[in-house]
């Protein structure tokens, strides 16, 4: 760790390497601390989870009550115990909220002013965080199981609805009307993903057990299909061709860089796509098992130097090294099923919410202090253990 | 004080040189000692199998998730193994009661069994005509019509004739897959014996047996391999969960 330190300050290695460095190793020591904690809103499991993107500060909830919670994640106490405080609910009193449980909420991608919320109710409704009111209500004629919204989208703000129609409608948020609808899936939408990368390139992954690959621009079909045998019609029997999976696609998730496509089915298998080109890259995961019978929301990590994968499995998260397809470790701690996850790319900890009602941080150990501040913390010692990050240099006590 | 080992990412691990080998007691781990070989460990798998109980009929047939149980690698024993088929050296067959149940079997035993097989029978030649032309150019697991007509040139009594020597087995209409002859037997044992030896797992307390415990114990006339063939086997498919303990591994039954 030190030669990474001199390295850089040195100038002799890339600034990137340290963080990498870092990075990995802090989710390599991802466990639960009883020093962080989720305030328990949710009186039925936790569906869904996100983190804005733009401070990474607030974090939305959405449960199978019905209900949607904002907490805020920031540290500001200076004490290291910390419980994660509920800023503002869509209880159960509300006029506006969801009738049955909501199963996905995304943050508006720009700014914390707005967020979506779609549900089991059939409606999908853009929120003013302020009022907590909704300011749009689409509805839909079946349940909606997923939705997405581009995180870099500039020149369109379209909102990719999954319901249990076979259509994929693409709904704006300019103008408050479902401007297209996608024909391709014969089975139910179970998850759809746009792609970091390309703004106009979404994925979608239905009971059909097939994942398309669309571009919004394109007037007639999906740009490809993805098939796990790579096109090779020999190798499994043939109602399997030209299938993502052995049995429905329920988890997408794109890469940081939106290169690779990670797609999980309840084949129990996990895979591995080249974005680019469809191709599967034949990474073996093992079994990843899988029942849900919803979608199930994976998440990868970021700015680490193998990058990891976390899936929900059973009760426990699964880590996954997303290129070798090697099992890192099992993250324990839920009561019930985990039902969804998400990674905070820049403090490296995981959020994970289950039916047990629970949203469980993960946070990555802190260093253990070296002995000789030990041994002067004993003797000094009538004040409160402080983070040395909180302490400052320049204030003095004499004043 | 972190009792935990935590886990350290390659950038940060120290490689320290061991002094002489020491004896490893508890799981060992076979990852680190050198660069994954597929093809010895194949080898060394082949000599489980028992060749007397098929009255020398049968080539040492290995199944493909049994190398998953040694190395821990499943990506790169994935992409060995493709090597393998490509040079020609190796072939795999889908053998039918699980879909992603392959066999492996080396070229050369391949060969040698199916024509000692033929002997004496009329379609000898066929067979021989199918050996020398479409293994070594297609690595498929199955074939189509389209495909043997046009390609290879063989006739509708020529797919016949290798469907009924056992070379060839029915898929769907226009389809076969690459077979292994009088497999079936294989096969049967292969089911019958795993079916025993998770029964085995499942009846002890707590669901759980030492590996090196489950190696000595008594097999009753249901298997008919050794143990070792089917422990590699249920540890492949994920059947039973593999866990590290200061006593050596311990096989868990898997329940859903």
């Amino acid at each position: 760790m030190l030669s990474f330190l001199t390295a850089r300050q040195a100038g002799l290695d890339d600034p990137l390497r340290l963080r990498r460095a870092e990075s990995t190793r802090r989710v390599l020591n991802l466990e639960l601390n009883h020093d962080r904690d989720v305030d328990r809103i949710h009186s039925n499991g936790v569906n869904t989870i996100d983190i804005e993107v733009i401070e990474g500060r607030y974090m939305l909830s959405g449960g199978a009550d019905g209900v949607i919670v904002v907490y805020d994640l920031e540290n500001n106490s200076g004490k290291p115990q910390y419980t994660c405080k509920a800023v503002c609910t869509v209880g159960r009193s509300s006029r506006y909220v969801h009738r049955f449980s909501v199963e996905t909420v995304q943050w508006y991608p720009h700014d914390t002013g707005m967020f979506v919320s779609s549900s089991f109710d059939k409606t999908m409704k853009v929120w003013d965080t302020e009022t907590l009111k909704p300011a749009e209500v689409f509805q839909f004629e079946g349940n909606v199981y997923c939705h997405h919204m581009s995180p870099i989208a500039r020149k369109h703000s379209l909102i990719a609805v999954g319901t249990k129609d076979q259509k994929v409608q693409l709904c704006d948020l300019k103008s408050g009307s479902r401007i297209q609808v996608l024909q391709g899936h014969r089975g139910e939408v179970l998850s759809v993903r746009w792609s970091p990368r390309y703004e106009h390139i979404l994925a979608t992954a239905s009971t059909d057990s097939r994942v398309l690959v669309w571009d919004v621009r394109r007037a007639s079909g999906s740009l490809f299909s993805l098939d796990q045998h790579n096109g090779d019609k020999s190798k499994a029997s043939s109602e399997a061709v030209n299938t993502a999976h052995n049995g429905r696609v329920n988890g997408l998730c794109f890469t940081v860089d939106g290169l690779y496509l990670l797609t999980t089915g309840t084949d129990d298998r996990m895979r591995l796509w080249n974005s680019a080109n469809g191709k599967n890259t034949l990474v073996n995961y093992g079994k990843v098992s899988n029942e849900s019978r919803k979608g199930l929301k994976i998440t990868v990590s970021r700015s680490c130097s193998p990058e990891f994968v976390f899936v929900p499995c059973g009760s426990s998260v699964a880590v996954y090294t997303l290129h070798t397809g090697e099992l890192v470790t099992m993250l324990r701690g839920h009561y019930n099923n985990v039902d969804c996850c998400q990674f905070h790319p820049d403090y490296q900890e995981l959020y994970s919410g289950g039916k047990d009602c629970n949203i469980l941080a993960w946070v990555p150990v802190v260093r253990p202090p070296d002995v000789e501040e030990e041994g002067t913390a004993a003797k000094g010692g009538s004040q409160a253990t402080v983070n040395p990050a909180f302490e400052d240099a320049w204030s003095s006590d004499e004043d | 004080m972190n009792r935990k080992r935590a886990l350290i990412s390659d950038t940060f691990k120290v490689n320290k040189r061991r002094v002489g080998n020491e004896k490893q007691f508890g799981a060992v781990n076979n990852g680190e000692a050198g660069p994954l070989d597929v093809k010895a460990t194949l080898q060394d798998l082949m000599t489980l199998f028992p060749r007397k109980l098929f009255n020398d009929a049968l080539p040492q047939i290995v199944l493909k998730h049994q190398l998953y149980s040694i190395h821990n690698d499943r990506t790169q024993v994935d992409r060995q193994l493709s090597d393998l088929r490509e040079q020609g050296e190796l072939l795999m067959f889908q053998l039918g009661f699980d879909a992603e149940a392959f066999g492996l079997v080396f070229a050369a035993d391949y060969k040698a069994k199916v024509l000692a097989g033929e002997e004496g029978r009329g379609t000898r030649g066929t067979v021989d005509k199918f050996l020398e032309k479409v293994l070594p150019s297609c690595n498929d697991l199955s074939f189509n019509k389209d495909k043997m007509l046009k390609e290879f040139l063989f006739t509708d009594s020529e797919i016949t004739q290798l469907v009924r020597s056992g070379v060839l087995t029915v898929r769907d209409a226009g389809s076969w897959w690459l077979s292994i002859p009088n497999s079936g037997r294989f096969t049967k044992y292969l089911i019958q014996g795993r079916k025993a030896v998770l029964g085995m797992v499942k009846k002890s307390k707590y669901n759980e047996v030492l590996k090196a415990e489950l190696e000595e114990r008594q097999t009753n006339s249901q298997v008919k391999f050794q143990i070792k063939y089917h422990i590699h086997d249920i540890i492949g498919a994920e059947l039973v969960e593999c866990i590290p303990t200061t006593s050596g591994t311990l096989l868990r039954c898997v329940d859903y």
